[in-house]
């Protein structure tokens, strides 16, 4: 047996400390992994579906590639989705078909951060890796978000957790419930979610020091937000944790990443938002280094346009504008609203996956991948943007993502045959 | 192979002042001749020159990519087609990564230094540079406020060996020192440093202390480019006084100052600035082992983008616009603002005619050389307007006419100054003097043996678009420009020093890592082979 280093992207945390046992070129156990970890670890190291597939048979790679490039290329407008759980190479790889095939590329995952990505887009953001919130922060708040759950690790990690944490370091909660990362902190302040808004705007006052409107302050927890308020206003560093793939209303970023600038004027503080898949940051690094934006673009007219909206993926296909849908390790059909998920059954598939999945079994066109992390070498971007190196513990005879996607468009823009 | 025929050919380095001659091209290289069948480009009546260098720019990594998602609107406004050689992309003054290769290429330059790469982000600097085609590129790594560093350098401990261990880690090329210990006092609570002496609170270092280390290591390392420093209080009135402080503390040692436009202001701090730019270029004539880049500032948008992010809170509040802070554990910090530069602004005319002041007193092309800290003062596409200023004084004057006349009463340009840049010299601060610099022997210049990389321009009157639309550009021997257009777009190599160190570093090294670090140790070097490869190594000289 064989002790083997690799990085889990599990989630947005990117923990770079983990040992995987090997045996017989299998998975043994895995140490340092969360529940997320190991179920992430699972689904990549279970039975595999065959290499490729064309509509539920096995096939020859080669013919799948044959007919993922027919499908794209009698597209008139198809879709690249996904991407979050795979490495930055690939997701290089994906940005190159999607420009290839005049088709539209966007970010998809379980969670999307749209109204997140499109107001740090509008105003900026200030923000911080997480050995900065580690050593420095003071404060720490984690604006409706759950992170306990969502990223286990996160708050070990930043010694945030009630064992780790140092006596003279605060962590306030502030949340529609008592989540699990109520449990770690200081201070739960319980808010209303449809009052995020408000609470948002009336903390921006209180920091500013102008009036409040009174109706609104009757409804809101005011008490505990002026303390909040006078807290940050008076430490060195804080830190608010939000979670961008539940922070959904546009006017909600803003007023958050609007909160962060009016603090960073009289303190340091920095905004941390939360990813759950384990490169959704990468997806949007990679579109943006080769595009210019980081989501919804399309080649339709031969260069980048990006249009959140009108151009995510998402939408697209709830409006049933797209003909054909590529989707790299991402179970669509699971996750995505019904409507959306309603005409991708009707359209033609090609799913790039490690994982056995419901949109894998129900694709035109399947391949199944050595997984990125744990048969393949590769990058990713953890959330706060630190690109960690993906290992490969386990051997696998697969190609990887990357390789499948770099396959059909030598196919689509040179006619290489795989 | 290749030959240029009959241009007029422009090679400093090589003493070659527009003598009419051939240029020889065969396996990527200069060679002394080649057959008569050869083919040939016929160069009769144009300028042949090395391929551009540009020693200072901002083309990949984290800063540039926050700053790409920043600006949707300039990325509308610009965008490139996809064609059978071309990826498609955007423009503005930040493009995407492959518009970014193309565009350099397409104005005649082949090689560029990204200046401001922190350590710990290598990886997405290197994935960004395998997306930048045609253009060799090279990469400074961040070392002015690295803890691991700081506390080395406070117990006298192995600093040269860390130095050398962090270039290898990153895969890059230079070191660079941005307000040293001012980026970590700006992570306590919003705070900066003023002088070579303040204290870096609880580090137990000073700005000085870290320049004279720092420096010190890169010349024991016998690195190709020597320190290359973004001094202490960019951008503040009196600024001046801390640039020149910085050199003294560095005399005897070399050192290459960064954007220096952005150090020359006299004044007193809160006040108006005016121009020192002649005080420092006195200093620079006196001091062969110092260089320095303008940073010159052009009139129209712009992207700030700096690892001093105390800068970037002050333009905050200037804009009140867009903004993005990003701290970087034990590095560095990160603040990036868009920005206009307007002739009927005090300060920026101030900026711009400081910037023109430098060039045209500077004695020593070959230590003043051009940049526009790409994105920051203006983008690398204003380089050709701002050769046609250095070298029409025609057209400097009608220019200077326009901006605010208060300003350009604090300078030394109202005086109508004569100097008009040759040929020669603009061949000298766009290529020949980068590459020594840097340490290139290979670029910037057409001796036997160098890199078969050229450029060649039709003459024109008009210095803007002869220098903006070369007729050829050839890299490595390839003619990847043909009358203004893409040809083939190739990748570049990526330019690294190759230096040793002593492994027993990494000991050292791994309790500190231990407490800064979020990532592990093992896995901080970079040695994937697809983000390093295909590279070229150029060997530290070291006098180890
Ligand atoms: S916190 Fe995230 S990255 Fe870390 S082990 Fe758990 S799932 Fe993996
Ligand atoms: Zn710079």
């Amino acid at each position: 047996m064989a002790e083997r280093a690799a990085t889990c992207a599990g989630c947005g945390c990117g923990c770079d400390d983990i040992d995987v046992a090997v045996a017989a070129g299998a998975l043994e156990r895995a140490s340092g992994t969360c529940v997320l970890g190991d179920a992430w670890l699972a689904e990549r190291t279970g039975d595999a579906p065959p290499v490729a597939r064309v509509d539920g048979r096995e096939v020859d790679f080669a013919d799948a590639v044959e007919a993922s490039a027919a499908i794209l290329g009698d597209a008139r407008l198809p879709l690249v989705c996904g991407l979050g759980q795979t490495d930055c190479e690939s997701q290089r790889a994906a940005v190159a078909l999607a420009e290839a095939v005049g088709g539209v590329i966007d970010p998809t995952g379980p969670e999307v951060d749209g109204a997140a990505g499109a107001a740090s887009q509008a105003i900026g953001v200030s923000t911080a890796s997480f050995g900065e919130l580690r050593d420095r922060a003071e404060l720490v708040v984690t604006w409706l978000a759950d992170p306990v759950t969502s990223n286990p690790r996160l708050l070990p990690r930043l010694r945030l957790d009630r064992a780790g944490r140092a006596a003279e370091r605060t962590l306030v909660v502030i949340d529609a419930r008592r989540t699990a990362t109520a449990d770690e902190a200081d201070e739960f302040i319980e808010l209303p979610p449809q009052l995020e808004l408000q609470a948002l705007w009336a903390m921006r006052a209180l920091v500013r020091d102008v009036p409040l409107d009174r109706d609104l302050a009757a409804r809101l927890p005011l008490d505990a937000l002026e303390r909040l308020a006078g807290r940050l206003r008076t430490c060195n560093y804080a830190a608010l944790i939000y979670d961008a793939g539940l922070t959904t209303a546009y006017v909600n970023a803003l007023g958050l990443l609007a909160l962060v600038r009016d603090l960073a004027r009289v303190a340091h503080v920095v905004a941390l938002p939360l990813r759950h898949e384990g490169n959704a940051r990468g997806a949007e690094d990679v579109l943006a280094w080769q595009t210019g934006y980081p989501a919804a673009v399309s080649f339709a007219r031969g260069h980048p346009r990006a249009r959140p909206g009108e151009f995510t993926a998402a939408e697209l296909l709830a409006r049933g504008e797209t003909d054909a849908a590529l989707i790299v390790g991402f179970d669509a059909l699971r996750l995505l609203p019904p409507r959306a998920a309603d005409h991708l059954r009707r359209i033609p598939t090609i799913v790039i996956d490690p994982r056995d999945t419901e949109t894998g079994a129900g694709a035109r066109v399947a391949f199944a991948t050595a997984a990125a992390g744990v048969h393949r070498d590769g990058t990713a971007h953890r959330m706060d943007g630190v690109p960690v190196a993906l290992r490969a513990p386990l051997p696998s005879d697969r190609v990887g993502d990357g390789d499948v996607l770099a396959a059909i468009e030598a196919r689509v823009t040179r006619g290489e045959e795989p | 192979m290749l030959r240029i025929a009959q241009g007029r050919v422009y090679d400093p380095a090589n003493g070659i002042d527009g003598e009419v001659r051939d240029v020889c091209l065969d396996g990527g290289r200069v060679v002394e001749e080649l057959p008569s069948h050869a083919p040939r480009i016929d160069a009769r009546g144009m300028v042949v020159m090395p391929g551009g260098v540009d020693i200072h720019s901002h083309i990949a990594g984290p800063a540039v990519n926050a700053a790409r998602k920043l600006s949707p609107e300039e990325h509308r406004a610009d965008v490139l087609d996809r064609t059978a050689t071309t990826r498609s992309g955007t423009g503005g003054t930040v493009p995407s990564s492959f518009t970014t290769g193309y565009r350099y290429a397409l104005l005649g330059y082949t090689t560029v230094v990204e200046a401001a790469t922190p350590p710990l982000a290598a990886r997405h600097t290197l994935a960004e540079l395998r997306d930048t085609p045609i253009v060799d590129a090279a990469f400074l790594v961040l070392m002015g406020n690295n803890l691991s560093l700081f506390e080395l350098i406070r117990d006298g401990g192995p600093v040269t060996e860390a130095v050398a261990w962090l270039l290898d880690a990153a895969g890059g090329y230079g070191v660079k020192l941005v307000n040293p210990g001012g980026v970590e006092m700006w992570k306590h609570g919003n705070r900066n440093v003023t002088s070579l002496d303040d204290q870096v609170e609880g580090l137990g270092v000073t700005p000085r202390r870290v320049l004279e280390a720092v420096a010190t290591s890169v010349d024991e390392l016998g690195l190709p480019h020597p320190v290359h420093v973004h001094c202490n209080n960019l951008g503040v009135a009196g600024n001046w006084r801390t640039t020149l402080d910085t050199l003294d503390a560095l005399e005897g040692r070399r050192a290459h100052l960064a954007h220096v436009q952005f150090h020359a202001y006299g004044g007193t701090p809160g006040k108006r600035p005016r121009s020192s730019a002649p005080e420092l270029v006195e200093h620079l004539a006196a001091h062969p082992e110092h260089s320095a880049d303008v940073g010159q500032v052009m009139f129209g948008p712009a992207t700030t983008m700096t690892v001093d992010a105390p800068v970037s809170a002050l333009l905050r509040e200037v804009t009140g616009g867009k903004w993005v802070n990003a701290d970087l554990e034990a590095e560095t910090g990160c603040g990036i603002v868009p920005f206009t530069y307007r002739e009927r602004n005090y300060v920026h005319a101030l900026q711009w005619a400081i910037g023109l002041e430098l060039f045209l007193l500077s004695r020593d092309p070959w230590r003043v050389v051009l940049s526009t800290d790409h994105p920051n003062g203006g983008s690398f596409l204003s380089y050709p307007r701002l050769i046609r200023l250095l070298m029409d004084r025609e057209f400097r004057n009608e220019q200077i006419g326009r901006v605010n006349k208060k300003a350009i009463r604090r300078t030394v340009l109202g005086d109508d100054l004569e100097r008009e840049y040759t040929l020669g010299e603009i061949a000298i601060i766009t290529r020949a003097g980068p590459a020594r610099l840097l340490g290139l022997a290979d670029k910037g210049h057409l001796g036997v043996g160098a890199d078969a990389d050229v450029t060649i321009y039709s003459e024109h009157e008009d210095r803007e678009q002869m220098f903006a639309t070369p007729r050829f550009v050839i890299k490595g021997g390839r003619v990847i420009v043909e009358e203004g257009e893409l040809r083939e777009a190739p990748a570049g190599d990526l330019l690294r020093v190759a230096v040793d160190h002593d492994e027993a570093i990494e000991r050292t090294l791994a309790p500190l890592f231990e407490e800064h670090y979020s990532v592990q140790l093992a896995n901080y070097p970079v040695r994937e082979p697809w983000l390093l490869e295909p590279a070229r190594r150029v060997p530290a000289g070291g006098g180890r």
